[in-house]
């Protein structure tokens, strides 16, 4: 596509060698709007954001830690782990996400008739038309923000959007 | 010997005696810690009314519907039993497990099971199984029992399961699964309403509350959306919310019950609402007025329209949000139409609703809707809920623990220490 457009845009008037390099920075936030999209829905699973990932491992780390290296200085008195070592550790104490599990299982190179996680997926639905909702008020939304595809159904929402969300989920 | 009964949900543990009617206890299956103190709550001090878990802290051993975290888990189990005083090593256990369970997490339920709480013996069970076992013992002669086959769709914290049973087993290769479920829809809500009213993003128990309240489906959702636009009173889902402020109350709650069941009035059809809202127009929109000062000057309340229905939407339609899957209507037919075709119409005539999701109101009504334009016109279509859609399972699982045959289908601890968990767990099919 780009040796294409490039090719072509020796012919082009000037206006449309300017304009060219931008459709295409255009055409690849399309995938930045699916990355933000698909990002969202991740966040749909979250319990609590921010806030608990931060803070409990920290707790978690130093209190542990702790403990271990109390007990056992005081039954070995083994040299202190290297920072590294203790990530590792940490590493390997820490919960792994379904998805990690999931790859680990390897379900992909079980035969196609045994019915796994993977095939128990309902898959796309049949028909592609959506409904789009604006993004500000709720309502059905005729208009899409020409900067990061989100919708919005007025003027009004319009500059709500700007003000506040407008290319907060892309990039 | 007794047999433990523990529905281990992502959401919910439900756990008590077999052969029971009620179970003992239903806990949230996380840990939460409130941000006046260091210490992390499990199980009934969650419930406990007196304590505050304004931006608590979550972390929860499931993560999208499996068990990721044992070692939560087993903190969490460890409180649950002794506060039931039940003693693992003399009992046996029937444990819940979601379809598809990935073989290193049984490996750890069971090491789980065995080596750290020293059950006798373990049953390892799928929801849909014992979903069908409980409604066909209901109606010894309705058509679930007569037939040995249902569709039971569970729509859970987690995900949706559309699962055809047939002769007490969920045909497996039918099971057509959609990844949204109960928490996707308290945090959507929270998300919403942390944009357009007041910042709720860390309130997880609080939303679920709002959501169980407020929510419900729509049957016409472009008609709903122009009532949900309109101004003042005429405006039937609009409806307000009061946050907790820590001092005089902990627990947040609706703030006019009246006023957020308007919304039922609504299905008989529009000309008989409007005579009756005419009387009562001007007593309420003198309430109104003192409402929204009230908005203006306290902060702690936020009201909802179009959020109420939007929000349980998303079963119906997760296209709308960006996921590509289909909606709940056709997930069930695909699920259908994976089996024999001698069995499509009565899984048809015998759809199940289960789980803590299809407490919306008005959830069958609008299923049946969409799913039948889907189903040929020759086959019936019965969808029926169940009288307590959480706990279904769980009695379920409490009949099966006290038929007769219960004892020669575990695995006992002896078998385990023999031949591992893998050979074990052939005995469960699935």
């Amino acid at each position: 596509m780009d040796e294409d457009m490039s090719n072509s845009a020796r012919r082009m008037s000037t206006r449309t060698r300017r304009v060219a390099p931008k459709m295409v920075a255009a055409l690849a936030s399309n995938d930045n709007r699916t990355q933000a999209v698909l990002a969202r829905l991740e966040a749909l699973e979250n319990d609590n954001p921010g806030l608990e990932t931060v803070e409990v491992n920290d707790d978690s780390d130093a209190s542990l830690d702790d403990d271990d290296e109390q007990v056992k200085r005081q039954s070995k008195g083994t040299k202190r782990k290297t920072r590294q070592a203790k990530a590792l550790e940490n590493a390997k104490k820490a919960p792994r996400t379904f998805h990690e599990l999931l790859h680990e299982a390897n379900l992909e190179s079980l035969p196609r008739h045994v019915p796994t996680y993977l095939r128990a997926a309902v898959g796309p639905p049949s028909s592609v038309a959506r409904r789009h909702f604006c993004t500000v008020c709720g309502f059905s939304s005729n208009y899409t923000c020409v900067r990061c595809g989100t919708r919005f159904c007025s003027t009004r929402c319009q500059n709500i959007h700007n003000d506040t969300r407008c290319l907060k989920f892309v990039a | 010997m007794t047999v433990v009964v523990l529905d281990n949900g992502g959401g919910l543990i439900k756990a008590g005696i077999g052969g029971e009617r009620e179970p003992l206890t239903v806990i949230p299956n996380c840990l939460a810690r409130p941000v006046s103190s260091k210490k992390f709550l499990t199980g009934d001090q969650l419930l406990s009314p007196t304590e505050d878990l304004t931006s608590a802290t979550v972390r929860r051993p499931f993560d999208r519907g499996y068990l990721i975290n044992p070692d939560l888990q087993s903190t969490i189990w460890a409180h649950l039993f002794s506060t039931l005083r039940l003693t693992p090593s003399h009992s046996s256990l029937l444990l819940t497990e979601p379809l598809f369970n990935l073989p290193s997490i049984q490996r750890h339920t069971d090491e789980l099971v065995f080596e750290e709480f020293n059950f006798k013996a373990l049953y390892v069970a799928d929801a849909p199984g014992l979903v069908h076992l409980y409604e066909a013992s209901r109606r010894p002669y309705g058509l679930v029992s007569k037939s040995q086959c249902s569709l039971v769709v569970d729509c859970g914290f987690s995900f949706v399961h559309a699962a055809p049973v047939f002769q007490n087993f969920c045909v497996n290769y039918g099971v057509k699964r959609m990844d949204l479920g109960g928490k996707a829809l308290s945090n959507y809500l929270k998300e919403l309403i942390s944009y357009r009213s007041i910042n709720v993003m860390d309130e997880s128990f609080l939303m679920d509350h709002v959501k169980e309240k407020l929510c419900f489906v729509s049957l016409d959702v472009q008609r709903d959306l122009m009532i949900a636009r309109k101004r003042g009173n005429d405006n039937i889902f609009k409806c307000t919310y009061v946050l907790p402020d820590g001092v005089t109350y902990t627990k947040g709650f609706v703030k006019d019950p009246a006023e957020a069941d308007r919304y039922r009035t609504l299905s008989d059809g529009a000309t008989g609402l409007h005579t009756e809202k005419m009387e009562t127009d001007q007593q309420e929109h003198e309430e109104k007025l003192e409402n929204k000062n009230k908005i203006d000057l306290t902060k702690n309340e936020f009201s909802l329209t179009n959020e109420r229905f939007l929000v349980p939407e998303m079963i119906f339609r997760p296209a709308d949000l960006g996921m590509n899957q289909a909606g709940l209507a056709e997930c069930i037919v695909r699920a259908v139409n994976s089996c024999h075709p001698h069995l499509q119409p009565v899984l048809y005539e015998s759809i199940i609703l289960t789980g803590g999701s299809t407490l919306f109101p008005r959830f069958a009504e609008r299923l049946e809707r969409e799913l039948r334009p889907l189903v040929p016109d020759n086959y019936r279509v019965k969808i029926s809920t169940q009288e307590d859609p959480i706990l279904g399972v769980w009695r379920g699982g409490s009949l099966l623990a006290s038929s007769p045959d219960f004892e020669t289908m575990c695995v006992t601890k002896a078998e385990y220490e023999e031949l591992g968990s893998f050979r074990c767990r052939k005995r469960f099919f699935h």
